[in-house]
């Protein structure tokens, strides 16, 4: 049995195949397997290829499970309208209904195929749904304390659908056709540095959140909030093809346990009656819907002299406490306990130290992204993004399933419209001289610390507050440093040169977030987009979405209008929310 | 050089030798791939694996057959069940957990009366998900098991049936000896309509467990209490928070304008839980009597409370 | 410039007597998404060769004898 060993898995060799098919999908974690699962039960002829940086059986944002769907909309609990003009209002407006409105009413026959295929959701004692109440208005909280059987289910699901899965493939390119369409994409073994081309009528990408912007505050590279192993190749890919993004100053930060940076899960917590408090045991958050302006006020709380900032559920029966540490410690993020009691913390006993997450790109909790339309269109031709790497806002997991649903199901039709796209041949040449120059170097700096310090570089002036000031110096800094990249990088086996194209992604994501922070002048979804050079938000001159692209080879931004509203937001609720806004306090 | 970039087909030969292998370590690899396969024909080898000399294989087969559904699984798994070894047991019925298709009812039927109580109470868990109608006699019985984790399960099959036959069992259930049998018992009784299922909701609002207590006053919410809801509003004196927080909020839901006062003076209470809820309650009654007690509370210490006062007098208008 | 030798203790222990990578396993290599763990040449068992984990757990719930114990990286704990 010992051939199945792979002696010197991580050396590197010289390698370059070319498969072709009717649709790729890059990413295997939560959106890209039901795209690809969807592609192929639509079209069963169709050859359908899941490319997968680790494995899909474990990989992504859910790769232990998940402890409920934030956002399902379930009727009996909420409608399709009332979650839209949520999402709307959270936004601060700046939201394209169309997709917001199409997942709403999509996703509770997703939750109910999900459910079919093994995945367990709370049930009441009839069998029916557990929706929790924890929004204000409507109803959307349904807990799986069973979790954690999300990839399993997935990944039998693909096998029977014969979905064709490459495992340990890193995605580093799109390929594009001469009128601009996508062609396929470029991708190299992990394990091997052997490159893959794949030609596609139709790609889509699913390749999750930029994970790996900021540090976390631990100085562990590896101990973000998202999981690390998405880097950002999406948004780098994407911008390198034409795609336009949106939004990207929009930044994701999230509350949650500090030094273990995993999520809080006031979603969990909060219909049992948990709640955030500050060191006084007193509740301080005025906003009703996660979003920018909770996290300003979470900041703001921090920087005061009543923080720092709790999970408290020690108000609790003792057996509520008990029940909700139970389910916090076994499904999502199972290493929470362990950590707790390394710590000697106890849900019933203690509150919980918390605090803020490093940045990121993610719409999953916040709003950036590849700009999509309401069936997961970039503006590239045949070109698809879904879930936290797609531009509509607030998706988490119920939003990339449900969206890479819609995706699957579109490029699937498309992609039996059209031929394959000529591309450049020589794209192929260029890109492996790239990736593999790293690999050239007898002498020079490793990855990590390149992405050591591009990370710190963000921590350290791109994190809100945003001072223009600090993003022009970034910026100078960012440029030596994707010198230093571009020079001296030295990579020496095959799991080095992973490392070594990631870092590419990270410098790319972070001067995105820096051209379209400085881009937008004024402040707007609270602590995401604080400026301090330009304190107010102006709806006059910036209600509109930011979209970033490359032109002529460098970055660009433009304003693109706000869709009309399908739902419309009646005046007085619009002010219940500014009403709501709090102001920072540096 | 040419690679293969997808996953292998399986290779069933392969793995049927090495299931025979002498070492049992190889035996238990080979079962894992084939539960990677997730194909239907794995099943029969795996089941064969149930068998194994090596409780570690039969252990991985119990594991390995929860990818799997059907008749074969399931009657394979109700071997494992049974198997001497504890963590072979244990895994089994978890397996048997996940099983979805109503085919695989008939061997989990014929273990509801086994004579090892883990084995009833997992083959009950198993039909719980089966939703057989079949299932309900082997469920009815199984509430007079004397192991409460039997009763629950059995509870639960019914439950999910939702058959309003079954009601004298569930509503006896929300007496037994054992707090969680109650629990489940009074949970059940949401999809009944009837006066009976309500009477048995007042009456374990005097339950002596206060989570019995909680479900049952979560329960009423959904009942049409008409000139009962004087006995949900007699919860409001409950000695324990956390039920009083679920008395408030049915009747809240139920728009209880009997109950403003009563509930107007939960917004003294010091948990801020309770404050909370009971503003969002006046604010769904909507009725300008509750205006008084909301005013008061415009500047309570708690944002939560202030957000729900502002809204509920939002509601009243 | 040269390389150096940068200690670190890793947080992820596997009990070799335990492992069953000599007899064909490698589930915990094959699970991880940060692909950090590796089957010993030495050894034959299975290791954590790079210092970059998210604490998920994969490696650990997955192992069939459980071999693997997931560790709080030590600058988190
Ligand atoms: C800790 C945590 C807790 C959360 N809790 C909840 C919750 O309770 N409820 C909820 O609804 N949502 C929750 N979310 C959000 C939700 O999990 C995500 O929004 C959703 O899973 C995102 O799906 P995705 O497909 O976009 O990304 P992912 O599932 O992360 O998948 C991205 C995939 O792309 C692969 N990949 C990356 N780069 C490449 C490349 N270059 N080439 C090939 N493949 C690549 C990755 O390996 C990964 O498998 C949570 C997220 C996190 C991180
Ligand atoms: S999963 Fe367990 S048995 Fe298998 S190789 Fe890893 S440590 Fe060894
Ligand atoms: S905990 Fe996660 S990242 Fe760390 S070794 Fe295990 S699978 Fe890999």
């Amino acid at each position: 049995m010992l051939e199945r060993l792979e002696k010197g898995m991580d050396d590197l060799r010289a390698g370059l195949n070319e498969v072709d098919c009717d649709l790729l999908v890059i990413g295997g974690g939560t959106a890209g397997p039901m795209a690809a699962y969807r592609a192929r039960k639509k079209n069963p002829n169709a050859k359908v290829i899941l490319l997968e940086k680790a494995n899909v059986k474990r990989s992504g944002a859910i790769s232990m499970g998940m402890d409920g769907l934030n956002n399902a909309v379930i009727p009996g609990h909420s409608t399709p309208e009332q979650y839209t003009k949520e999402i709307t209002i959270a936004n601060d407006g700046i939201c394209d209904q169309a997709a917001v409105y199409k997942y709403a009413q999509e996703c509770y026959s997703i939750i109910e195929e999900l459910d079919q295929f093994g995945i367990r959701f709370q049930k009441d004692d009839n069998g029916e749904y557990d929706v929790k109440k924890v929004h204000h208005i409507g109803t959307y909280v349904l807990p799986m304390p069973n979790g954690d059987t999300v990839k399993k289910a997935l990944y039998r699901q693909l096998r029977r659908a014969r979905v064709l899965i490459s495992n340990r493939y890193m995605a580093t390119r799109l390929l594009t056709g001469k009128s601009g369409r996508a062609a396929g994409a470029i991708a190299v073994n992990t394990r091997s540095g052997e490159f893959l081309v794949i030609k596609a009528k139709a790609v889509i990408m699913c390749t999750g959140a930029a994970g790996r912007l900021g540090l976390p505050t631990s100085g562990y590279m590896y101990g973000t909030y998202e999981n690390p192993t998405n880097s950002g190749e999406g948004y780098a890919m994407a911008y390198h093809a034409g795609a336009k993004l949106a939004n990207l100053e929009c930044f994701q930060i999230n509350p949650l346990i500090k030094d273990y940076n995993g999520p809080a899960c006031a979603y969990v917590a909060g219909p049992f009656g948990g709640y955030t408090a500050n060191s006084k045991n007193e509740r301080f958050i005025e906003c009703d819907y996660w979003s920018g302006q909770m996290m300003q006020e979470f900041f703001n709380e921090l920087q005061s002299g009543k923080g720092p900032v709790y999970l408290k559920l020690n108000h609790l029966h003792k057996d509520t406490a008990d029940h909700i540490e139970h389910i916090l410690h076994t499904v999502e993020r199972p290493s929470r306990g362990r950590f707790h009691e390394q710590r000697g913390t106890k849900y019933s006993e203690q509150m919980i130290e918390m605090h803020i997450s490093e940045i990121g790109f993610c719409s999953g909790h916040s709003a950036s992204g590849v700009y999509v339309d309401e069936f997961a269109r970039t503006t590239v031709p045949g070109l698809y993004a879904a879930g936290d790497m797609a531009s509509v806002p607030h998706n988490y997991m119920l939003g990339a399933f449900t969206n890479g649903a819609i995706a699957g199901e579109h490029a699937i039709d498309f992609a039996a419209d059209v031929d394959f796209e000529e591309f450049d041949g020589a794209a192929v040449g260029i890109e492996q001289e790239r990736v593999l120059a790293p690999t050239k170097r007898e002498d020079g700096i490793p990855p990590n610390q390149i992405e050591y310090k591009v990370r710190r570089l963000v921590n350290d002036y791109l994190q809100p507050p945003k001072v223009t000031a600090k993003y022009e110096l970034c910026q100078a800094r960012l440029a030596e440093v994707r010198e230093d990249m571009e020079e001296r990088m030295m990579v020496r086996d095959a799991h080095e040169l992973m490392r070594s194209m990631e870092v590419a992604s990270i410098l790319d994501c972070a001067d995105m977030a820096a051209h379209a922070s400085l881009y937008r002048k004024e402040s707007r979804w609270g602590l995401y987009h604080w400026r301090t050079d330009y304190p107010d938000s102006s709806d006059e001159e910036w209600k509109c979405h930011v979209l970033l692209s490359k032109q002529d080879g460098k970055m660009a931004c433009e304003k693109k209008a706000v869709q009309p509203y399908i739902i419309p937001i009646a005046d007085d609720e619009k002010d219940a929310y500014y009403k709501q806004r709090i102001t920072a306090q540096a | 050089m040419v690679f293969e970039p997808f996953e292998e087909e399986s290779d069933f030969e392969l793995l049927e030798e090495n299931l025979g292998d002498p070492d049992p370590a190889v035996r238990r690899v080979a079962v894992m791939d084939l539960a990677d396969t997730a194909d239907p024909m794995a099943v029969p080898l795996i089941a064969r694996a149930v068998s194994d000399e090596s409780p570690e294989v039969r252990l991985q087969a119990a594991i390995a057959l929860g990818e799997f559904d059907g008749l074969e699984t399931a009657t394979a798994l109700c071997q494992a069940m049974q198997d001497g070894d504890n963590r072979v047991a244990r895994a089994a019925s978890d397996s048997l957990s996940e099983l979805k298709d109503p085919e695989a009812a008939p061997p989990l039927l014929t273990l509801t009366s086994h004579e090892d109580p883990k084995v009833r109470e997992g083959a009950l868990l198993g039909l719980k998900q089966l939703r057989r109608p079949d299932a309900l006699a082997n469920g009815i019985e199984a509430m007079k098991d004397p192991v409460a984790a039997v009763r629950i399960q059995a509870v639960g099959v019914v439950g999910y049936l939702k058959a309003e036959e079954a009601l004298p069992a569930l509503i006896s259930c929300c007496r037994d000896g054992d707090p969680d049998v109650r629990k489940t018992a009074v949970g059940a009784l949401a999809f009944s309509k009837s006066s009976h299922a309500r009477d048995a909701l007042f009456a374990a609002l005097e339950d002596e467990n206060w989570a019995v207590r909680e479900i049952a006053a979560e329960v009423l919410g959904r009942f049409p209490l008409g000139d009962n809801a004087q006995r949900l509003i007699g919860l409001l004196d409950d000695s324990y928070w956390q039920v009083r927080v679920k008395a408030v909020r049915s009747l809240g839901k139920l728009k209880v304008t009997a109950a403003i006062d009563r509930i107007g003076s939960q917004l003294d209470e010091v948990t801020s839980n309770l404050r909370k809820e009971a503003a969002a309650a006046l604010g769904e009654i909507a009725d300008p009597a509750a205006l008084p007690y909301l005013e008061k509370l415009v500047d309570d210490p708690d944002p939560d409370v202030r957000k729900n006062v502002r809204w509920a007098l939002g509601q009243i208008g | 410039m040269p390389l150096a030798n940068t200690p670190t203790s890793v947080p992820v222990v596997v009990d070799e007597d335990k492992c069953i990578a000599d007899k064909g396993c490698t589930v915990c290599v094959d699970v991880c998404p940060l692909d950090v763990l590796r089957i010993s040449d030495l050894t034959g068992k299975a290791y954590m060769k790079y210092d970059e984990c998210w604490y998920c757990m994969p490696c650990e719930a997955d192992c069939p004898t459980n071999a693997v114990t997931v560790n709080i990286p030590y600058l988190l704990r």
